[in-house]
């Protein structure tokens, strides 16, 4: 289709939960292409097994069968070291319930992921200053995560998942625990993140949320049932 | 490089630990108590036992063999053969002396008498004691005024004294001693010098344990012999040999042994105190009770350690997020390990350093309250440190490596 490497490339993606007699198949083979700077919405009811798809996406779990390339690297046999290092340099994560370290500051969850690259620490002062600059709120940068509001706390996750400017920006319903009005202000951000050329998968069960995006991605019992083709 | 990612980690250790204070407090009683219990115990025994050594260099060293009378006769008649013994005499004091004439610096022997001691200003009873050869040095003394015995008068028996500080004091109340005359029973004998008065107090307060010591009236032996209290077969109360060659002691004990066995006509009746060997009986009951110090600091550490265990377990449980997250945004399984690493290490390390503050003062107050002084060696701080890095360093690895062991997604997901 164009000669730019995709961001994410699933071919046959399956996962097995559990053993034998109790096995349950929560991807049945997923096949998937994410173009770099595309928009895509991941939707699905509960068990529909998008969460399970993110994970591997996120290089958090491994497919049991399948493979997977995440911008040109395929993840299959890779070690947990090596998978982390994918983690911290290529995906960017986002989660419902932001996941900050609740007593460190601001400015150090914005830091941590320049830690695990090895940035010194002026450097990683400085980064984190932008980041939270880029988000909107430069001034939070020494309080901690408890004395924010659930958008700013979500606007901190979103500075610490932008850190190492990763290929991708995994967000797990950014918005679900957040009231409507400040759940779009978040999805404004995605949005402009975007259009500054991010490539960002978002995974809700929302409709109206899933409207933010270029593409809708639909999943049911494991399978991908919008045909890929059939872009918005 | 290394040392520079190695003090980063430091500085991360650092901030987990005051972001988390309370929990790694508790981590750090565990080792507080047992750094401290290990130097106490340490301090107290040395400080007894270098009280104990000071005691025995007091009475003239621990470098001494002394051979004393003793009874053969345990009960019942007594046979002919230990009627016939002549007990120790200073031919058994040549001899031994001969034995290894290397190693003996020194020897000497005493025969004593009960005397009327008379002065211009006292007469008392009083026991006399006939010395020859290295008495003083052997024994402590020291000499305040005058001279010593000359070997002239040593071996002519010349009627000379030495007064101890309260013979002295007794004898003499108003002045100069040395030069005067005292009369030993019907002897009149010249005063030639006076000792330093030898104080000896366990503590402070006490009474002075060596006033008998300070009691003596010191004569040639010679003159005990012939004049007082003498026999043809020249038998002694009491034979003091030095030898500073302390491994050389036991080989030279047991020769003596032999030697005076024979003298005696196998007959046990006298009587080898050596000296350096119950210094060195002393010192392993002091070895025990380092041991059981020792012991009683590393259950601590153990009982710390468990407990450090079970608090970070309990804590694990809360962190399992956290390292969910860590993980998630980058950090590897092995990244996980060192960080609990060297967290662990650092609150031991600073655990330990208050322990061993706490140990001084420990030691210091059952000192103090003991009435010793405190002696301390730096050998037990290493020591303490040491088995308190390494406790630490052993129970801090199962917590450590099953935090490392965590899939990211599980731990995310843990609630």
């Amino acid at each position: 289709m164009t000669t730019e490497r995709a961001i994410i490339e699933t071919r046959g993606l399956t996962k097995v939960f559990g053993s034998n007699g109790m096995a349950v198949h929560a991807l049945r083979g997923i096949d998937l292409t994410v173009r770099r700077g595309e928009f895509v919405a991941l939707v699905g009811p509960s068990g529909s097994g998008k969460s399970t798809l993110m994970a591997i996406i996120g290089c958090l779990d491994s497919p049991t069968a399948g493979t997977y390339a995440i911008d040109g690297v395929s993840v299959e046999g890779l070690s947990g070291a090596a998978l982390a290092r994918i983690r911290n340099e290529k995906v960017g994560f986002v989660f419902q319930s932001y996941n900050l370290l609740p007593k460190a500051s601001i400015a150090r969850n914005v830091e941590l992921p320049l830690l695990y690259a090895g940035l010194g620490r002026k450097e990683r002062r400085r980064r984190a200053l932008e980041l939270l600059e880029q988000v909107g709120i430069p001034e939070k940068a020494h309080v901690l995560p408890a004395q924010l509001s659930g958008g700013q706390r979500q606007r901190v996750a979103i500075a610490r998942a932008l850190a190492n400017t990763p290929a991708l920006l995994l967000a797990d319903e950014p918005t679900g625990a957040l009231d409507s009005k400040t759940g779009e202000d978040v999805l404004g951000l995605f949005k402009e993140l975007h259009r500054k050329g991010n490539s960002v998968v978002l995974v809700t069960h929302d409709a109206h949320i899933a409207s933010f995006a270029e593409r809708r991605v639909e999943l049911r019992d494991g399978l991908v049932v919008t045909p890929e083709a059939q872009a918005a | 490089m290394v040392s520079g990612a190695f003090r980063e980690r430091l500085a991360e250790a650092w901030i987990e630990i005051r972001e988390n204070l309370g929990r790694s407090s508790l981590q750090a009683i565990g080792v507080i108590l047992g750094v401290a219990s290990v130097l106490g115990g340490f301090s107290i025994s040395d400080s007894q036992r270098k009280r104990s050594d000071e005691r025995w260099m007091k009475l003239g060293g621990m470098d001494r063999l002394v051979v004393q009378q003793a009874t053969a006769v345990k009960d019942g008649t007594p046979t002919a053969l230990q009627m016939a013994n002549l007990g120790l005499r200073s031919e058994d004091r040549e001899e031994g002396g001969n034995l290894n004439a290397k190693a003996v610096e020194g020897a000497t022997q005493e025969k004593g008498a009960r005397a009327r001691v008379r002065s211009a200003f006292a007469d008392q009873d009083r026991s006399v004691r006939g010395i020859d050869g290295d008495y003083l040095p052997l024994n402590g003394y020291s000499l305040e005024d005058g001279r010593t015995f000359s070997a002239e008068e040593y071996s002519e028996g010349r009627a000379v004294a030495l007064l101890g500080a309260e013979a002295r004091a007794t004898f003499f109340p108003t002045g100069e001693a040395v030069g005067q005359t005292i009369r030993v029973g019907d002897i009149p004998v010249v005063v030639v010098g006076t000792l330093s008065e030898k104080v000896f107090r366990w503590r402070d307060g006490e009474p002075n344990r060596f006033a008998w010591r300070n009691r003596i009236i010191l004569v040639p032996s010679a003159l005990v012999a012939r004049r007082m209290n003498g026999d043809r077969w020249n038998r002694v109360d009491r034979v003091s040999f030095r030898i500073r060659d302390l491994s050389v002691m036991q080989t030279f004990s047991e020769g003596l042994d032999s030697l005076l066995r024979g003298n005696h006509r196998l007959q046990e009746d006298y009587r080898i105190d050596d000296i350096a060997a119950r210094v060195k009986k002393r010192r392993s009951q002091g070895d025990v009770y380092n041991l059981i110090f020792m012991l009683s600091g590393i259950l601590s550490l153990v009982g710390g350690g468990m407990v450090n265990i079970n608090i970070q377990m309990a804590t694990l449980k809360d962190r399992v997020r956290e390292v969910g997250v860590k993980m998630a945004i980058g950090a590897s399984g092995r990244e996980i390990f060192k960080g609990f690493m060297t967290e662990a290490l650092l609150v031991t390390g600073l655990g330990s350093a208050v322990g061993l503050l706490g140990g001084v003062a420990f030691s210091k107050v059952i000192t103090s309250f003991l009435k010793i002084p405190l002696f301390m060696q730096p050998l037990s701080f290493v020591w303490a440190f040491i088995l308190a890095s390494a406790f630490g360093f052993v129970f801090a690895l199962y917590p450590a490596w099953k935090a490392s062991r965590l899939s990211p997604m599980e731990a995310l997901r843990y609630e």
